[in-house]
């Protein structure tokens, strides 16, 4: 409780303090991020990002000879609360681009409407098939799915694992991955002998646990939300599953808010925090948190941030329209902190990174 | 089948002690409170913010067990006493308002973030094969306890003698000169207590959050009115019928009715079981299964 209060006051202080130095002539973008919620922790992480990249921006003269500023708007980790966000980035705020949200089922709803409305979308932390659908207008900084669940598959049938239990979230994130790691893992020759979709926000999953174990799976294979992600281990310590090896998809995601104690020996993937040109970034950031990387997807927040300034700089203009162009024309070619990014045909990110990593004490490469 | 056995006895613990005091309330105030079932989140609040503060849990929980006794003793004074002169079933609205009241003032002060009682983690004792973690063991036997306890009260002390005599018949006993007003003040302290500590253990084998009392709503009322509201013991009893009802619909392989190895329903339809068992029971015994004990008493 004390932690959150504290987060929000930070939020509200932060939010305060940037509105206190606003300038008419700032130029001004928009960000929706689950700063509360079961992702909290990892909107927290975003919204750093964020901070480094407009600092680094600042720093270095602004865009258009203005300052940059960020318009940091809590989603709550719900669709309805993210799109009155976006409505209110949109409308009242008229930035020309919107970055997130991190829960895919909550970042294509949410884009759907901005590019609608004539307002690009920067995904920076979504990863569902389904995100390529949205749309004209809508740009992913982070790889999707259809590539990193294949990864896992990959992973998971090389570790000669050939019996998995699946379990997502029953949203648009869950299912996608669900549908792509099943037919990647099972065309290698493994078998997924039970799946589990979870209703978020549940307080309990044992009953869950307890029906796909029976099915007795030689690997785990999960991918939750920080905090919903937190009661699955610890009812799985509970009940002796972790006896059986556990493998997170998005590690840093599962683990962020689980005791290391419960997490400790689990296997998994991860996008890359950083690319090969990440070295100062990463030290930035623990320069001015005082502690390592919390998740993996600061770096993803930060790249938005930059690429959303550069395509500013080329429109040589805030309207939406020219932005807009200028995104896909920055996209051909653009150096992050989390490697190159390069936009496809369908404006994804054509080539990303993943690690292998392990937990312990801290998700660390494998 | 112990693991079986394990799981249906957590279960009981869960519902038991939150159903058991609303049953003896109902006995003497007749009408249901709906709000019974936010005791038992505000006694688990009640139990983190002490145990926050630096007590230790056992302290914490004692606390908490007062507190949220003495304020449903204030809610029944104050609140459905007056409200129960209209009869009983604005004195039910009144207590769903009184629910939603206190939703939202733990939403408020608490937030919807889940949160957890400070505790070593441990790893689960194994009996028999059967897996269950320290948090559920005590659970298990504190319900025993304090249900052993509360049904001596009941059926060995003067004071519960009183009670069932006013459960019985409310003008005789009255006559005889039995404050009815001290009885059930006492009644409702004791169901507060055992809603706080049935909350708190509840909590401490999941989560503290804001939804912990409606969660529990459907399959409180249901162990109650199967046990025959206003009999507390024949509570307890439901709360264990419909346990097994629970943990059997969600573990009962329906593999070989679809032709797979393993299906199972899913756990979402755990609520439409408690109900339908509830349904099937009013069908035939509309008074519950044990009423005809209570009509004895």
């Amino acid at each position: 409780m004390k932690t959150l209060a504290m987060k929000a006051l930070a939020a509200a202080g932060l939010l305060a303090a940037s509105a206190g130095i606003a300038h008419a002539q700032d130029v001004t973008i928009g960000a929706v991020l689950p700063l509360t919620g079961p992702s909290a922790s990892i909107g927290e992480d975003q919204r750093r990002g964020m901070e480094l990249a407009v600092e680094r921006v600042n720093a270095a003269g602004g865009v258009l000879g203005r300052k940059l500023r960020v318009i940091i708007e809590d989603s709550g980790g719900r669709a309805p609360t993210a799109l009155d966000a976006a409505k209110k980035l949109a409308t009242v705020d008229k930035v020309p681009v919107v970055m997130g949200e991190y829960s895919s089922g909550i970042t294509i709803p949410t884009a759907q409407y901005l590019v609608k409305e004539g307002v690009s979308h920067l995904n920076i932390g979504s990863s569902s098939p389904r995100v390529r659908g949205i749309g004209e207008g809508s740009f992913s900084v982070i790889g999707l799915d259809d590539v990193s669940a294949k990864f896992a598959a990959t992973d998971v049938f090389e570790q000669k694992f050939r019996k998995a239990a699946f379990i997502a979230p029953n949203n648009a994130y869950g299912q996608g991955v669900a549908e792509e790691f099943k037919k990647n893992f099972e065309a290698m020759g493994g078998q997924v002998v039970a799946s589990i979709l979870y209703t978020a926000g549940q307080s309990t999953y044992r009953r869950e646990l307890q029906q796909i174990e029976r099915a007795a799976p030689d690997v785990y294979v999960y991918s939750a939300y920080g905090q919903e992600a937190a009661i699955i281990n610890r009812e799985a310590f509970d009940l002796g599953l972790n006896k059986t090896q556990w493998y997170a998809i998005y590690q840093t995601m599962c683990t962020t808010d689980t005791p290391a104690q419960i997490a400790n020996g689990q296997i998994g993937m991860e996008v890359s925090a950083v690319g090969p040109a990440g070295k100062p970034y990463e030290e930035a950031y623990s320069k001015k948190y005082g502690e390592k990387f919390k998740s993996a997807y600061s770096g993803y927040a930060y790249d938005g941030v930059m690429l959303s300034a550069a395509a500013i700089a080329k429109a040589g203009s805030t309207e939406a329209a020219k932005v807009r162009t200028a995104l896909a024309e920055v996209g051909r070619k653009f150096d992050g902190v989390t490697g190159e990014v390069v936009f496809d045909k369908d404006r994804q990110r054509a080539v990303q990174p993943y690690l292998r990593t392990r937990y312990q004490n801290g998700v660390l490469p494998r | 089948m112990f693991q079986f056995v394990l799981d249906v006895l957590i279960r009981t613990a869960d519902l038991a002690l939150v159903a058991v005091g609303l049953s003896a309330v109902y006995a003497l105030v007749k009408f249901p409170n709906v709000s019974h079932v936010q005791y038992a989140a505000l006694g688990a609040f009640l139990t983190l913010a002490g145990q926050r503060l630096g007590l230790p849990f056992a302290l914490a929980m004692a606390l908490s067990c007062v507190v949220t006794g003495a304020v449903a003793v204030l809610l029944n004074t104050l609140v459905f006493r007056r409200l129960l002169r209209s009869g009983p079933a604005i004195a039910m609205i009144g207590s769903l308002a009184v629910s939603m009241v206190m939703v939202a003032l733990m939403l408020g002060v608490a937030g919807s973030r889940p949160l957890r009682y400070d505790f070593e983690i441990v790893s689960p004792l194994v009996i028999a094969g059967a897996r269950v973690s320290h948090a559920q063991a005590y659970s298990i036997g504190a319900a025993l306890l304090v249900l052993g306890g509360f049904a001596w009260l009941l059926y060995r002390t003067p004071m519960g003698r009183r009670m069932r005599a006013l459960a019985t018949n409310r003008a005789l006993a009255e006559a005889t000169g039995i404050d009815a007003h001290q009885v059930t003040n006492l009644i409702s302290l004791i169901s507060g207590a055992l809603a706080a500590i049935g909350g708190t253990m509840l909590a401490m084998t999941s989560d503290v959050h804001v939804n912990l009392g409606t969660d529990l709503l459907l399959p409180v009322f249901a162990a109650a009115i199967i046990g025959g509201l206003g009999n507390p013991l024949g509570a307890a009893a439901g709360a264990l019928l419909i346990a097994v009802a629970e943990t059997a619909v969600t573990n009962l392989n329906f593999g070989w009715l679809v032709g797979q190895p393993l299906a199972f329903l899913p756990v979402t339809y755990i609520g439409a079981a408690s109900f339908l068992f509830l349904l099937v029971a009013l069908l035939f015994k509309p008074y519950g299964l044990f009423d005809r004990e209570v009509r004895r008493v």
